[in-house]
């Protein structure tokens, strides 16, 4: 009797009903996200020989990826992108996120909005094909200077080069970076800015002491979401770089793929998304020391 | 000490301000006197937070001149003014303390830190909020949010502080509070206070004097006790308080007053001041506070005068109640308020009621 009457409390109770809402939601997150990421940790323990995977666990995989060179180097390489890649785009959709919120009429905002999400209706794919298409050896801008009579054959420093593939991503990633800095500055509210001119501050400084802190979170996920993709890139290297600077995920790719080594390629992955947590939790932090205060 | 001694502190000529065909302020002529609390009193859209933020720079005007202390603010920023503002919204920085805050606008003050953290200290103290300056700002409630943004632009020290609209978030036993401890502090610092508000009762509780706005234009300026018992419109009339109307007409005009019939209470003789007049298009009428007509009980006896009625709503208040009360010959039936005493029973609908009244406590609008 006792049990059927706590049994049914449960059921009514605000927990069940949540439990029964969520499920569809976590089930689908645990099947597509959960599993493959238990499989591929599953995977990088074990050793991967031409019989197929062991049944034994080692950490094996682990010590050749963190002791390997190559596997270091392209580490670096893929770190050094993505930090300048997240440098250059948020630094330059800042200006981009604050004329849209501040000197733009509110009913022309969805357009401009709108407008800067144009390039992202056609594919990822076909973006950074393009950009090779205009920075390629025989490209657009090559063949422009040429014709114009300023240089005399192709400029190699703007194809197959570390700076074109960080200028295709930081063209890719810009509306992400644009629309969370946005939302940030959209939130301020604008008394605030008055205040701070009637406390004697001028524009610039009302914006480094008001409009510059106030919109950091914004800044701060405009980060993580530029950073976290553009670190594990596997088009741009391959297109752009052409497969000569490649990056972690081609590193990925050339071992899980063309050796067959699953293990070891599960090792890297897991190393580089070990890594990826660090930057991300240091970046979490700094945004809850911002978030701090500004919950109403 | 009348105000009319004390220097400008601020001087509004032929102010005028578009919003593209909009016409916001439309010729505002005013001056605030030095040490004075002033009040722009009007319903929303009619101007007066534009106007206080001509004062505070926040807007341009279109033509005319704002002066503070004698010089013209054209081309002065809002950073440069010497006024300082509580906004409506507060507008407290929510990434600092209350600390942080208050010294927002010290930067540049030469003083030492110490000497600075001894100023934010004091002006805590004297909106009571002693001990808060490490809390963050968000962790403040509403009337304390309203004392940080009074602090905040008090310990500047600025010639005139704008005040807008800023109790009308508070509820009603903290913004009364509030009002008592806002005359206090304006009598202690001697800062020229300018106070937007849409609360009539507020204006009239706070103010030295006050301007009566409607549509771009102040209808009238005057203190509180002259806006009250002497409003030059209707319009006025009826935004200060309430009034009734009855129908009148002029039967002569003379050297000793003005000779009037009204409906309901018959013929009496009026004061020029008690006329005004300039309401071209409407019919004259006379009009009455619902607190300058008595119901009489048994024994009383009318000092002036003296006519009949019948009650026909009555709304209880605690301390007061409202009558609605027809009179014989009237069209429509006139309020009148009545503090209720001991021993004095509150009446019932339909009772036969004598009224008295005095002719020299009616204005008449023609």
């Amino acid at each position: 009797m006792e049990q059927g009457a706590a049994r049914g409390r449960f059921r009514n109770s605000e927990a069940a009903n949540g439990l029964a809402l969520v499920s569809p939601t976590a089930i689908y997150a645990i099947l597509l996200l959960a599993a493959p990421l238990a499989a591929v940790v599953l995977y990088s323990l074990m050793v991967d020989s031409k019989v197929g995977l062991s049944s034994g666990l080692t950490f094996d995989n682990y010590l050749k990826v963190w002791t390997g060179r190559i596997d270091q180097a392209l580490m670096l390489r893929s770190l050094t992108v993505s930090s300048v890649v997240t440098l250059v785009t948020v630094l330059l959709a800042y200006p981009v996120a604050y004329f849209v919120s501040f000197h733009v009429k509110p009913e022309r905002k969805s357009m401009w909005i709108f407008l800067i999400t144009i390039p992202f209706w056609t594919s990822y794919l076909i973006r950074v094909f393009l950009w090779k298409v205009i920075l390629g050896y025989n490209g657009v801008v090559n063949s422009g200077l040429m014709s114009l009579g300023i240089i005399d054959e192709p400029l190699t420093i703007i194809n197959y080069s570390l700076g074109s593939m960080i200028m295709t991503l930081a063209h890719a990633y810009a509306a992400f970076a644009i629309l969370p800095i946005f939302v940030s500055l959209e939130k301020i509210d604008r008394s605030l800015l008055e205040a701070g001119q009637d406390l004697g501050e001028s524009k610039l400084m009302t914006f480094i002491r008001v409009t510059l802190p106030l919109s950091m979170p914004g800044v701060i996920a405009a980060v993580l979401i530029v950073f976290i993709p553009t670190i594990g890139d596997y088009v741009t290297p391959e297109l752009i770089g052409g497969g000569k600077l490649p990056m972690i995920a081609n590193r990925i790719e050339a071992i899980m793929l063309k050796q067959n080594d699953k293990a070891l390629g599960s090792a890297i992955a897991v190393t580089a998304m070990l890594i990826v947590t660090v930057v991300s939790v240091v970046f979490l932090l700094l945004n809850r020391r911002f978030l701090k205060g500004q919950s109403k | 000490m009348t105000t009319t001694e004390k220097p400008n502190m601020i001087e509004f000529r032929d102010v005028h301000k578009y919003y593209g065909d909009y016409h916001a302020l439309r010729g505002i002529n005013a001056t605030i006197k030095a040490g004075e609390f002033f009040s722009l009193l009007g319903p929303s859209g009619c101007g007066k937070t534009t106007l206080l933020r001509t004062i505070a720079g926040f807007e341009d005007i279109s033509s005319g001149a704002v002066l503070i202390d004698d010089r013209k603010m054209d081309d002065v920023p809002a950073n440069k003014r010497p006024t300082n503002m509580v906004f409506q919204s507060y507008a407290i920085f929510p990434h600092l303390t209350v600390e942080e805050n208050v010294g927002f606008g010290l930067r540049r003050d030469p003083r030492s830190k110490e000497e600075k953290a001894k100023a934010v200290a004091e002006a805590l103290e004297m909106v009571g909020l002693k001990g808060y300056g490490k809390r963050a700002a968000h962790a403040l409630s509403g009337g304390q949010r309203q004392r940080v943004a009074l602090a905040r632009a008090l310990i500047l020290k600025p010639k005139v502080l704008l005040l807008d609209e800023p109790l009308s978030a508070l509820d009603k036993k903290i913004r009364e509070q509030m009002q008592v401890e806002l005359i206090k502090l304006q009598r202690e610092v001697g800062i020229t206070f300018v106070l937007v508000t849409h609360d009539q009762e507020e204006a009239l509780v706070m103010s030295d004097r006050i301007a009566v706005m409607f549509e771009g234009q102040i209808a009238q300026l005057a203190d509180p006790e002259t806006l009250y018992r002497r409003p030059n419109s209707r319009k006025v009339a009826n935004f200060i308080g309430t009034m009734n109307f009855l129908p009148a007409e002029v039967l002569s005009e003379g050297a000793g007053g003005i000779e009037v019939e009204a409906q309901g209470f018959g013929r009496m003789t009026l004061s020029s001041d008690q006329v005004m007049s300039g309401e071209a298009g409407q019919g004259a009428v006379v009009g009455f506070r619902p607190e300058t007509l008595t119901i009489l009980y048994d024994s009383q006896t009318a000092t002036d005068r003296e006519v009949m009625g019948t009650i026909e709503e009555v709304v209880y208040f605690g301390d007061m109640t409202y009558y609605d009360v027809k009179l014989d010959g009237t069209t429509e039936a006139l309020r009148i308020s009545m503090r209720n005493v001991f021993g004095r029973p509150v009446l019932e609908i339909g009772t036969r009621a004598r009224v008295a009244w005095s002719p020299g406590a009616l204005v008449m609008f023609r």
